[in-house]
């Protein structure tokens, strides 16, 4: 009796035990979920973080009036454009172009700014954000209007429709998408995996096939096992004073994609060492025997024989380098910077996407909503990342037991 | 067995989820209730890294905050907690709408808080925001340094570079802009392509906002230029650009601080220096309360915890 007793009261702390575990990981991602999703959109995937900044002219033409058929927005029948009010996903209220009639001056606008551009025709498309717009009104003064004197879309309209000519128009193309951090974040997964895979695979093969059970030997192996434990914040202060002259050869004149890397395959190393030992203990010893006794020589064996057979543990220490690296951020604010880059180069700076996540929360008005919209899609890339390598590994992979 | 463990978890699962978009509105209602007979003050106040924060605490004299106080997160979620919390009170920036919230802006030591008290000195709870430049001839080319120089000049003296300051949250005297078509006279360098030009900026994070759409919005005007900013804090604004840092991973071009430049940052060496807006903190209460001033002392002591009472309110 009291042994059954017994035996439910464990079965039962387990049971408890694993639905906390997944209650409060559920909890998390639904939280992540409900709060991200609804900032998820093609646009911030493509888009770059930065708006492009145009001033520029429109053609005068004054012949016809334009007219919109269900068209959204407050629409000026004398320019033939609509324009509605909206929030962008970093709380700001901007005026953005819903539509352009056909023929339109709004379709010809040619540029203002210096330079070889000047006088190229600009196209306008829909979601330009009108900032200013200098116009003569109809009684020949000079007037500004637009979001910087705080107008919204309908008074925009009407200011429009009471103008006789526009001398500028400042726009701003809708930026705010994370393209660029996307591909420095894989950049810097590839950077710092092709450092440290070769590295740590074989450390791992000379401290379970090579090394001899010496006191020396089990030291080192501690001292990889207690590295885990170091915040990664130290090795990022690591990363700028020792390995910042390494980058300079590169090129890189302050914070870079490949001194992040580095500094990432510095703190990878303890896990790929970890995982590909394990695997590596696991391969029967009657392998080696095998192909020992077959006449092949010890780089042999474990070249050809011993290591095909621990692809698993490779593949184990590869996924958790992937997830490591796309979760760092306190390593990454010294090695990376800050700055977000939208064309990412291996020697500049340039921000990861739990980097992002950092700088949008620690900004003057947190934003939790686009936070969670950054999660999702980390959480994705995982994803994705994990099946490929999965898929590949498979490939790879023999098995001989 | 394992059935009902299933629905039992998934039915935890829906509880916990249905509960924790709602739980920051639940926590807010529970310190509330107990209050609202009693007319104790609910202290609400901003999180740890906010510039309105640092402004506010500097101004009352702050030294140590009460255990009591709120954190909020931003400056609109400020104002709509205090405005639905009759014994709140908090602090927002300048530009906030008071009567869309439910806020009543309160005078600090008798002085009402509006853009012509802060832009005369007279409204004491303000800070400027600086900046200051490398040395003149310090810029590695004269392209960039006359660059800087015309987009110091658009910062803080042409109608456009101030309204849009403005429409960014900064405090600005109008009054005193000049169209950019007659600056853009004296800076020749913006009728040629700069786009191979990067200007670098260093500095307080507070004035990030402002500068970002002063930039931005120079770009166009002034041949397509790059611009780089990494804002870390006002401290930085000085040494980046004149100081120990200067040449070296970090140096910047132009320097900035949510502050005046104190004593050991000597900015006369600097091809120019100077404020370009004022940053204004506004003492909010609810619509209801009857208090419409409130004195520098009153505030230190209500955000230290001594004073709780808004009747004991001088």
């Amino acid at each position: 009796m009291s042994r059954k007793l017994k035996d439910s009261l464990l079965n039962s702390i387990t049971y408890l035990c694993a639905f906390l575990g997944v209650l409060v990981l559920g909890s998390i991602l639904i939280y992540v979920l409900i709060n991200g999703l609804k900032l998820i959109n093609v646009d911030l995937l493509k888009n770059d973080y930065w708006s492009k900044n145009y001033l520029v002219a429109v053609e005068n033409d004054q012949s016809s009036t334009f007219e919109c058929d269900g068209c959204k927005g407050y629409f000026s029948s004398k320019w033939g454009v609509s324009f509605i009010d909206e929030v962008t996903s970093h709380n700001e209220k901007v005026i953005s172009v819903e539509y352009i009639a056909e023929n339109s001056p709004f379709e010809q606008l040619t540029s203002l700014t210096a330079g070889e551009t000047y006088g190229q025709i600009v196209p306008m498309e829909k979601g330009y954000m009108i900032e200013k717009i200098d116009y003569i009104d109809s009684e020949g003064n000079t007037a500004i209007a637009g979001k910087i004197l705080k107008q919204d879309a309908q008074a925009l309209q009407e200011s429009l429709d009471n103008a006789s000519s526009i001398t500028s128009i400042y726009m701003k193309s809708p930026g705010g998408g994370i393209r660029g951090s996307l591909i420095a974040t894989l950049y810097l997964i590839l950077i710092s995996l092709i450092i440290s895979l070769p590295i740590g695979i074989a450390s791992a093969i000379y401290l379970n096939e090579y090394a001899d059970k010496s006191k020396i030997n089990r030291w080192l192996r501690q001292g990889i096992e207690t590295l885990t434990g170091v915040p990664s914040i130290v090795y990022g202060l690591m990363g700028v004073s020792v390995l910042f002259p390494v980058t300079t050869v590169f090129g890189a004149t302050g914070t870079s994609i490949l001194l992040g890397g580095l500094t990432m395959a510095i703190i990878l190393l303890p896990t790929i060492i970890r995982s590909v030992e394990e695997a590596l203990i696991v391969v029967p010893q009657s392998l080696r025997d095998a192909s020992l006794s077959l006449g092949a020589t010890k780089s042999q064996t474990i070249f050809k024989v011993v290591l095909p057979c621990c692809m698993n543990g490779i593949l184990t220490g590869v996924l958790l380098s992937i997830g490591r690296v796309i979760g760092e951020s306190a390593a990454l604010i010294y090695t990376m910077g800050t700055f977000i880059s939208d064309n990412p180069v291996i020697n500049g700076p340039a921000t990861s996407l739990s980097l992002m996540i950092w700088s949008f929360m620690s900004a003057e008005q947190p934003n939790f909503e686009l936070a969670c919209a950054i999660s999702i899609i980390i959480l994705s890339v995982v994803l994705i990342l994990n099946i490929v390598v999965k898929i590949v590994g498979k490939k790879l992979s023999k098995n001989f037991v | 067995m394992k059935r009902i463990l299933c629905v039992l978890f998934s039915l935890m699962l829906l509880v916990g989820c249905s509960s924790t978009p709602a739980a920051d509105s639940s926590s807010t209602e529970d310190t509330k209730e107990p209050t609202a007979q009693t007319s104790s003050i609910n202290v609400y106040t901003r999180d740890a890294t906010s510039g309105t924060r640092e402004a506010f605490e500097k101004a009352i004299g702050l030294e140590e905050l009460t255990a009591t106080a709120i954190e909020v997160s931003s400056n609109g979620d400020m104002a709509t907690k205090v405005g639905t919390d009759e014994n709140g009170i908090g602090y927002v920036s300048l530009s906030t709408d008071f009567a869309a919230n439910n806020v009543k802006p309160l005078n600090f030591e008798g002085v009402e808080p509006s853009e012509e008290t802060v832009l005369d000195g007279s409204y004491g709870m303000q800070r400027p925001f600086s900046y200051v430049t490398r040395a003149a001839g310090d810029f590695g080319s004269t392209e960039k340094e006359q660059l800087v120089a015309a987009f110091i000049d658009y910062l803080c003296n042409s109608t456009e570079g101030m309204l849009v300051v403005e429409s960014a949250g900064g405090v600005v005297d109008l009054s005193k802009g000049t169209p950019w078509a007659e600056l853009a006279k004296n800076h020749p360098i913006v009728n040629q392509d700069n786009s191979s030009i990067t200007i670098s900026t260093a500095g307080s994070t507070s004035v990030e906002k402002t500068l970002k759409a002063a930039l931005e919005s120079f770009v166009p005007l002034a041949g397509n230029f790059q611009f780089v900013m990494n804002q870390t804090g006002s401290g930085d604004g000085y040494k980046r650009v004149l100081g120990e840092e200067k040449t070296g991973v970090n140096a910047a071009d132009i320097g900035f601080a949510s502050r005046s430049f104190n004593e050991d940052e000597d900015v006369s060496t600097a091809m120019s220096s100077g404020q370009y807006a004022i940053d204004a903190v506004v003492t909010i209460v609810n619509a209801d309360n009857t208090l419409s001033d409130i004195s520098a002392d009153s505030l230190n002591q209500i955000y230290s915890g001594t004073l709780t009472d808004f009747n004991a309110v001088k």
